[in-house]
């Protein structure tokens, strides 16, 4: 996206939000380049500055937290915190995590727990000035009845992990089990997706478990795989202002009106990765390969969406993704570069509340589809870092720095059925996003820091609106994972979210 | 390494090229209802808020004094004569016909020596809900001096304390010698001398008080005055008490709000079927989406007056309504519209653009009811010019036909202030007119179709409700 600031875009969008960008294992649906802060980036990485290559470059702090299975990598226990903070540039949002985790291994069996605390600020539309939503007051100061006024403070969120396994070293085995439980207060950017709301109470959890397999041969091949099982279940209880015309007052008043939406999807994974390494070069070469089921029982009905009869849409969606690997050590230098393909299919449709006479004289029942939408993505993501340790002569101790980039593409087909209008409409479309990424660590015998960094670029955010949205339900979001239906301009203006993270590693007693 | 950390430099510099080429998403065409609820958004349409719960002893003086002959001056006509429940609270004629007359409804007669009403009966629907001014002319409105706070044609004799601006139109009906108080010499139905005639137009407080005593004088009507307004002792009784009980029964019998496109504006999309919403479009017009500079792509001129909430009532505009009936005041026998209240050429054959929803059940349309269909009317927007030239005389009534006026003369001056909006001809295709008035006909509340439930089987004063 370029960067001429308000740009009306007119799509569908589909995303999931509880998926870090790392993360390969849940893959992340979009159509429409809102920017998402780095909420789910909670845990450690030792590639991320490197562009979160992955495939055939292991990531010591980050692969237990994935794969249960590479727990068993653990030379010994430790002890890690990798405090972390983002924001969005415009002054549009941000947030701060900070996670402690301790991992341990005694005999053949390891295990770890982690808990993070997380603080999300209000999401604000780009350049938001602080006052564009005050309440409008009645003589005397007085706000009008029933209408609150915006909540502006900062919402925790809680997660809790939890990692067991075993290793079975005479067959160069492991197996573990994770569980990630959420409890969110605040997902960022939803409240922006409810154009013209007032408040927006977020409340909701998600549990994602994960039954992961490493096996490795003596030459250095492995083979790892994960099945995963992540519920997601939100609840938004949205205070609209709207205006309307009082009969008492006999002028335009303003009103509340309070609108609860849920926000279900339910992910199934299957991810597998093979790794070997080519000779004796330091080169290792990695394929990986994922397939998400995905339901969604219930979509949010996002103020910006517009589809006839107030869907309270369901959908569901496949989304594979196919990459390659290369990763070469040469002493104290490392580069690593991933190339991977995500196709992806989704089907939302938009249920009829009540009968519903078509153009064409016809009645869809309650409960029939008036608005069916069909996605076919074709994304792709290439992620590429080098990292280079210097040992610090005399002072015992290393520093190591690293670059990487990530470049994602997103390109999609929408065909779109209105089944109460009789019409179609399809729209191809598609962006770019680009983050670079860097780092710097700082390696002492007895323990590491690192600092992490990345900005994203390509992506923005819902502009404020000047007035009281009543019918803007222009675009329409969906998921919980948030799904999508059609369609209508969405203004947005490009924002760029920067992420920083410092680890420390510390080993245990 | 130095040369694979060079290679990701250069890619990363390519990229970041590449990147300010990239393109937006491009959009969907908006659908049918983004468009329309951008429409409407622009044109200021909201949803209108419950009607508050009116006085139930108010609303029961009220009723009574709608359906009572005893308001006249003949005792032949009341209220409700010419806002008929039958006729969803007009009286389906195309220029009202008031005392003396004989009937109702359609087939209502003149009454022998005595002229046209010079102006059709609005519907009272929806009249509660807080309309800027009233009568076709705007003659009363809700600004004005004085202690009433209204503009009004009695002046500073308009008593204070009327609630709103249907208390204060309620007033002027009993003053008005062709619709209810009749011609000086007029007997009533009884054969007795009509006091109320014998009063001179501009005694307004001697009328109303007249009004008053012959209420007063019926005991079930002082024990209604009495419930009504309690603690109000019968001698500081007024005719304003009577006006805002009028009022009160309007707003809680005729407040009509349940439309499809009401529902629309609730935010069911499924309220409007897809010819009324293609209908709407056309209506509002089709502007470009949010943050584009909003110029409609296919405008037709009807909200640039029907518009706002009540989608009407702030506005005067001279649509070349064809002329009919006796005249008023110094234009007749033409009808000069608000160009004889304020005297004012650019107002001209001007009229209050009335609000429209339930507009299906209130024909014959314009000031002066000479369209009978709202298709008519519709074809009348298409080609305004045209319309006025081609009148079709034979679409009246047979009673009113001589009261057109199709000269050339009249014809020309009324396209000579025609108002811009409707100057340039839309040339609407059929399928248009046909969106059109399925959009118009989505305004009506289905509540509205039978209101025969509002009239009473008896008044006090005993006079016959329904002849």
């Amino acid at each position: 996206m370029t960067t001429s600031g308000l740009r009306a875009v007119r799509v569908a969008v589909l995303f999931c939000v509880c998926s870090s960008p790392a993360s390969t294992q849940v893959i992340s649906i979009r159509t429409v380049p809102i920017a998402q802060g780095d909420q789910f980036q909670i845990f450690p990485s030792h590639n991320l500055g490197m562009g979160s290559v992955s495939i055939a470059l292991a990531d010591s702090l980050l692969d237990p937290f994935v794969n249960p299975a590479k727990g068993a990598r653990l030379g010994a226990a430790r002890f890690v915190s990798a405090p972390t903070v983002y924001s969005l540039s415009e002054r549009a949002g941000g947030g701060r995590s900070l996670p402690l985790a301790a991992l341990a291994r005694a005999g053949s069996w390891y295990g770890g727990l982690a808990l993070a605390l997380q603080q999300v600020e209000p999401s604000r539309a780009p350049g938001f000035d602080g006052g564009r939503f005050e309440a409008v007051p009645l003589p005397g100061g007085v706000a009008p009845p029933g209408i609150p006024a915006p909540d502006t403070r900062a919402r925790g969120n809680e997660y809790l992990f939890a990692m067991v396994g075993k290793a079975v070293p005479s067959a160069r085995l492991s197996l573990g089990a994770s569980v990630l439980w959420s409890g969110l207060r605040a997902l960022d950017g939803v409240d922006l997706l409810y154009a013209g709301s007032r408040r927006v109470e977020q409340r909701g959890h998600s549990v994602d478990a994960r039954l992961g397999l490493l096996k490795e041969w003596a030459n250095g091949r492995s083979l790892e795989g994960v099945l995963l099982h992540n519920r997601f279940a939100a609840t938004h209880d949205v205070t609209f202002v709207e205006l309307f015309w009082d009969p008492v007052l006999q002028r335009t008043a303003e009103r509340a009106r309070l609108e609860q939406n849920a926000d279900r999807t339910n992910t199934w994974g299957l991810h597998l990765e093979y790794e070997l390494p080519i000779g004796t070069s330091g080169w290792r070469v990695g394929w990986l390969g994922t397939a998400n089921r995905l339901s969604h029982p219930k979509i949010p009905n996002y103020e910006l969406a517009n589809v006839p009869v107030l869907p309270r849409d369901p959908g569901r969606s496949s989304a594979y993704n196919l990459g390659i690997g290369l990763s070469k050590r040469r002493g104290p230098a490392t580069f690593g570069v991933d190339a991977i393909f995500e196709p992806i299919r989704s089907y939302t449709w938009a249920d009829a509340a009540t009968p519903v006479t078509t153009s064409a004289g016809d009645t869809i029942a309650a409960g029939g589809k008036t608005v069916e939408n069909r996605f076919r993505f074709a994304n792709a993501l290439v992620r590429m870092g080098v990292s280079r340790d210097v040992e610090l002569q005399g002072l015992g101790k290393a520093v190591g720095l690293q670059l990487g980039l990530v470049v994602r593409s997103v390109r999609y087909r929408l065909a779109q059925q209105d089944n109460v209008q009789l019409t179609q409409r399809a729209l191809e479309t598609g962006w770019f996003e680009w983050t670079p990424t860097w780092g710097l660590s700082l390696r002492f015998p007895e323990l590491e820091i690192r600092y992490r960094g990345r900005v994203t670029h390509g992506a923005g955010r819902p502009a404020a609106q000047s007035f009281p949205v009543i019918w803007g339900r222009d675009v329409a979001f969906a998921g919980g994972s948030i799904l999508a239906a059609p369609s209508g301009p969405l203004n947005l203006t490009d924002v760029k979210t920067a992420t920083h993270q410092i680890s420390l590693s510390l080993p245990l007693p | 390494m130095t040369r694979h950390v060079r290679m990701l430099g250069l890619a990363a510099l390519v990229l970041a090229a590449a990147c300010d080429e990239m393109t937006p998403p491009e959009g969907l065409p908006p659908s049918l209802d983004a468009q329309l609820r951008r429409s409407l958004q622009v044109w200021n349409v909201l949803p209108i808020g419950a009607m508050p719960q009116q006085d139930p002893a108010l609303v029961a003086l009220g009723r009574a004094l709608m359906f009572d002959k005893v308001l006249s001056g003949n005792r032949d006509i009341a209220c409700a004569t010419c806002h008929q429940p039958s006729e969803h609270a007009a009286d389906g004629l195309s220029l009202a016909i008031g005392t003396g007359g004989t009937g109702l409804g359609p087939s209502r007669t003149l009454g022998p020596g005595r002229q046209f009403v010079p102006r059709n009966a609005p519907s009272l629907l929806n009249a509660g809900l807080g309309v800027f001014s009233v009568f076709w002319d705007g003659r009363i409105s809700s600004f004005g001096p004085g202690p009433s706070g209204f503009t009004t044609p009695a002046g500073t004799a308009l008593p204070s304390g009327l609630p709103n601006i249907l208390a204060a139109q309620a007033m002027f009906p009993v003053t008005n010698r062709r619709e209810m108080r009749g011609e000086p010499g007029d007997l009533d139905v009884f054969g007795n001398a009509n006091e109320l005639a014998q009063l001179g137009d501009s005694q307004w407080v001697e009328i109303w008080q007249a009004v008053m005593r012959r209420l007063l004088a019926i005991p079930e009507y002082d024990a209604l005055f009495d419930a009504a307004f309690p603690g109000t002792p019968t001698s500081q009784l007024g005719f304003q008490h009577a006006a805002t009980a009028l009022a009160a029964f309007q707003m809680a019998a005729l407040t009509k709000t349940g439309s499809p496109f009401d529902r629309y504006l609730a935010r069911d999309d499924a309220a409007l079927s897809a010819e009324a919403k293609r209908g709407a479009l056309l209506f509002f017009g089709s502007f470009g989406s949010f943050g584009s500079p909003g110029t409609p792509a296919r405008l037709t001129p009807c909200a640039s007056c029907h518009n706002g909430p009540l989608l009407g009532d702030r506005d005067f505009a001279n649509t070349g309504a064809p002329q009919l009936g006796p005249g008023v005041g110094a234009g007749a026998p033409l009808d000069l519209g608000r160009g004889e209240v304020v005297n004012n050429a650019f107002y001209r054959f001007a009229f209050r653009v009335t609000p429209l929803r339930n507009v299906e059940l209130t024909a014959p349309y314009f000031h002066d009811g000479v369209y009978p269909t709202l298709e008519a009317v519709v074809r009348h927007y298409s080609d305004v010019v045209r319309a006025l030239a081609e009148f079709d005389v034979s679409q009246l009534a047979p009673a009113v036909r001589d009261q057109y006026h199709g000269d050339p003369a009249t014809l020309d001056s009324i396209v000579a202030r025609l108002d811009f909006r409707v100057r340039t001809p839309l040339n609407l295709t059929d399928g248009e007119v046909a969106d059109l008035v399925a959009f118009l006909k989505s305004l009506t509340d289905p509540a509205a179709r039978d209101l025969g439930a509002l009239v009473p089987t008896r008044v006090p004063s005993g006079l016959p409700v329904q002849e």
